[in-house]
C-alpha cells in the first residue's frame, strides 16, 4: 500500500483515538446530568451542545479558526494555545464534531438504566459517587461504549472542520478523508477509491460494534 | 415509630398519620392506597410535602425542623415487590452490596444465608434466579446490611400463591432472627397476621383502622374471600406422639406431628373454609379439632356469611379469635347469634405450617 495512505490511516486513527478520549469524560459527565438532573435550561444546553450536528462543519471550523487564531482568545495571544495547522488541532476540531454524538448516546445509556437501581444503592448506604461507580456506570457501560465507538467513527471521517483548523499537511495533519478529498482533485482516481473502500470497511465494522453494543445494552441495565 | 405524612402527587394525595409501639406493623390496604408511597416516603425516596416521620427514636424527616436524611443516612433495608436485584451482579455480591456502603458485618451476612438458605445460590447469576429465589436474596441483601429498620413493600406480591406460602415462612423466621422494627405492606391478611403485632389499615391514601391483625383484618371487607386465620403457640407432644399448638387461654389445636419441634414456637394456617361449625361437641366425627368458642361478629355480604368467634379455654380464659365461613342458610339454621356459643371443627390436616 502506497506510504501516503498509510500515513493517512495512521493519522487518521491517532486524530480519532485522541479526539474520542478528549470528548468522552465530558459527555459522562453531562450525559448523566442531563439523563437525571432536574435543573431548568437543561434543553437550553442540550441544544447548544448538539449544534456541531447540524452546523455545516466549514462553520464549526471557522469558529475554531477564530478561538485559536493568533488573535483569538484560546490562540498565541490569548490563552497560548498553538494548534493551527498541527494536529493536535485537528483533534481539537474532530472533538467537537463527535461530542454531540458521544453526549447523546451516553444520556440515552445512563437513561436506561432503572434509577429505582440508584435509589436502592443508596438505601444500602452508598453515596453517590459510590452509586455511579458500582451501578450507574457497569449498568450503562454497553451503551456508553456505543456512544465512544460512534463518537470515534465520526472522528474518523471529519473533514470541513479539521481542514480549516489544521490545514492538510501530508504526514502531518493530512487525515484519510483529507487525502481522498486531494486524490479527486488531483484525478488520482484509483488511489481514492482504496481509500474510500478502506473507510467503508472500517466505518461497518465500527457500526456492527455499536448496533451489537446497543441491543445488549438494553438487556443489560434493567 | 411515628408516622405523620402528607403527600401530594398527581392525581393523588396522601395524608397518613399514626404512631405504633410494636416492632413489627404492617400497611395493610387494596393496590393504589398510598402503601408504596408511604415506604417510599420512610426510605427518603420521595419528600413528603409537610410531616415527620420517626423510627426506632430517630427523625429521619421533619418537615417544621427542617430535617430530612439523605437516603444512605436513613439505615433503612428496603425490600420492593420486584426486589430491584442488581442485575451486573452475582447472588453473593447482591448479598454483599452494602460493602460498598454501610458495611456488611460477616455475623448478619451468615445469619441472612442460613435463615433464607441462600448458600447454595451465592455463585448464581442473579438473572438465573427464580422469583422466590430473587426475593430470599433481596431479602438477605436487606438484613446483611445491618439495617435499623426494615421495609418490606409486598415482598411475596409478585409470586403465585402457593410460592407464597412456601416463602412466607423464610421472611417469618428472618424478621424474627433479626428483630428490627418492621413496616410491613402486603394485601394478604395471612402474610400481615403471621408477620405483624399491629396492622395500620390505608384506603384512599387515607390511615381508617389501626389494631391487631386479627382484629383489623377480620372484618368481613378486608378479609376476602379466602381468609387464613393464623395461630400461634408452643408446639407440645403428648405421649402417643401427637402434636400440640399451645395457644393463648389454655387453648390446644392438634397440628400435624410430621415436621412439628417439640418446644418450639409455631406458626399455623387455617383456612376459615376448613372450619364446621357446631352447636354441640360432636361425636363419630374423625376432625381431631373442636374448640369452644363465643361469636363476636356475624358478617353477612350475600349468601356469604363469615362468624368470628373467641375461642375460649379449659376454665373460660379467651383464646384466640377464629373466623369460619357459612352460608346464610346455615346461619339461620342453626340460629347463631353474637354472644352465643358455638363449637368450631376443623382436621388436623387443615392446619398447615406457616413458619
Amino acid at each position: 500500500m502506497d506510504a501516503a495512505v498509510l500515513n493517512a490511516f495512521w493519522i487518521s486513527v491517532k486524530v480519532a483515538t485522541c479526539a474520542t478520549i478528549l470528548c468522552v469524560p465530558p459527555a459522562l459527565l453531562l450525559g448523566r446530568w442531563l439523563a437525571r438532573g432536574t435543573t431548568r435550561g437543561r434543553s437550553v444546553i442540550e441544544t447548544l451542545c448538539a449544534l456541531p450536528l447540524v452546523l455545516p462543519p466549514t462553520a464549526v471550523g471557522f469558529l475554531l479558526l477564530a478561538l485559536l487564531g493568533v488573535d483569538g482568545p484560546l490562540g498565541r495571544e490569548g490563552v497560548g494555545l498553538d494548534l493551527l495547522l498541527t494536529w493536535q488541532g485537528a483533534v481539537l476540531a474532530s472533538a467537537v464534531m463527535a461530542f454531540p454524538l458521544v453526549l447523546r448516546g451516553a444520556r440515552s445509556a445512563f437513561e436506561a438504566v432503572d434509577p429505582r437501581l440508584e435509589r436502592m444503592g443508596e438505601s444500602l448506604g452508598m453515596s453517590r459517587p459510590a452509586v455511579w461507580m458500582r451501578i450507574s456506570l457497569p449498568l450503562a457501560r454497553r451503551g456508553l461504549i456505543a456512544a465512544a465507538v460512534l463518537g470515534f467513527g465520526r472522528a474518523l471521517g471529519e473533514f470541513g472542520a479539521t481542514l480549516l483548523v489544521a490545514g492538510n499537511l501530508p504526514g502531518e495533519t493530512q487525515t484519510m478523508s483529507l487525502l481522498i478529498w486531494e486524490d479527486i482533485q488531483l484525478g488520482e482516481t484509483s488511489r481514492a477509491l482504496t481509500l474510500v473502500g478502506l473507510t467503508a470497511i472500517l466505518a461497518f465494522v465500527l457500526l456492527f460494534i455499536v448496533e451489537r453494543l446497543s441491543r445488549s445494552a438494553g438487556r443489560a441495565t434493567r | 415509630m411515628k408516622l405523620d405524612v402528607r403527600l401530594v402527587l398527581d392525581a393523588f394525595e396522601l395524608e397518613v398519620r399514626f404512631e405504633a409501639d410494636t416492632r413489627a406493623v404492617g400497611l395493610f390496604g387494596p393496590s393504589g392506597a398510598g402503601k408504596t408511597s408511604l415506604l417510599e416516603c420512610v426510605a427518603g425516596w420521595r419528600k413528603p410535602s409537610v410531616g415527620r416521620i420517626e423510627v426506632g427514636g430517630r427523625v429521619l424527616y421533619d418537615s417544621a425542623s427542617g430535617v430530612s436524611l439523605a437516603p444512605h443516612e436513613r439505615g433503612v433495608g428496603y425490600v420492593p415487590q420486584d426486589g430491584l436485584l442488581f442485575p451486573h451482579w452475582s447472588v453473593e455480591r447482591n448479598l454483599r452490596a452494602a460493602e460498598h456502603g454501610r458495611g456488611v458485618p460477616e455475623d448478619a451476612l451468615a445469619t441472612a444465608i442460613e435463615v433464607l438458605e441462600l448458600g447454595p445460590l451465592l455463585s448464581r447469576d442473579v438473572a438465573t434466579c427464580s422469583g422466590g429465589e430473587r426475593q430470599r436474596v433481596a431479602l438477605g441483601r436487606a438484613l446483611a446490611s445491618k439495617p435499623e429498620v426494615l421495609l418490606l413493600d409486598e415482598p411475596l406480591g409478585a409470586l403465585d400463591r402457593p410460592l407464597r406460602r412456601r416463602i412466607l415462612p423464610y421472611l417469618v423466621r428472618a424478621t424474627e432472627a433479626f428483630d428490627l422494627p418492621l413496616l410491613f405492606v402486603s394485601h394478604d391478611p395471612t402474610e400481615v397476621q403471621a408477620i405483624c403485632s399491629e396492622v395500620v389499615v390505608i384506603e384512599g391514601g387515607r390511615h381508617v383502622a389501626q389494631g391487631g391483625p386479627a382484629a383489623v383484618l377480620g372484618a368481613a371487607e378486608r378479609a376476602g374471600t379466602d381468609f387464613e386465620n393464623v395461630l400461634r403457640g408452643v408446639v407440645e407432644f403428648d405421649e402417643e406422639g401427637r402434636a400440640h399448638l399451645a395457644l393463648d387461654g389454655g387453648v390446644r389445636v392438634e397440628v400435624p406431628a410430621r415436621g412439628a419441634e417439640a418446644g418450639a414456637t409455631a406458626m399455623y394456617g387455617v383456612r376459615a373454609d376448613d372450619i364446621l361449625l357446631a352447636l354441640a361437641e360432636p361425636v363419630g366425627l374423625s376432625a381431631r379439632n373442636c374448640l369452644h368458642a363465643r361469636v363476636e361478629r356475624l358478617d353477612a355480604d350475600g349468601q356469604d356469611v363469615l362468624l368470628t368467634a373467641r375461642c375460649l379455654g379449659p376454665l373460660g380464659k379467651p383464646g384466640p379469635l377464629l373466623r369460619a365461613s357459612l352460608t346464610l342458610g346455615a346461619r339461620r339454621e342453626l340460629g347463631l347469634a353474637v354472644d352465643g356459643g358455638v363449637q368450631l371443627v376443623f382436621k388436623t390436616q387443615s392446619c398447615h405450617p406457616l413458619g
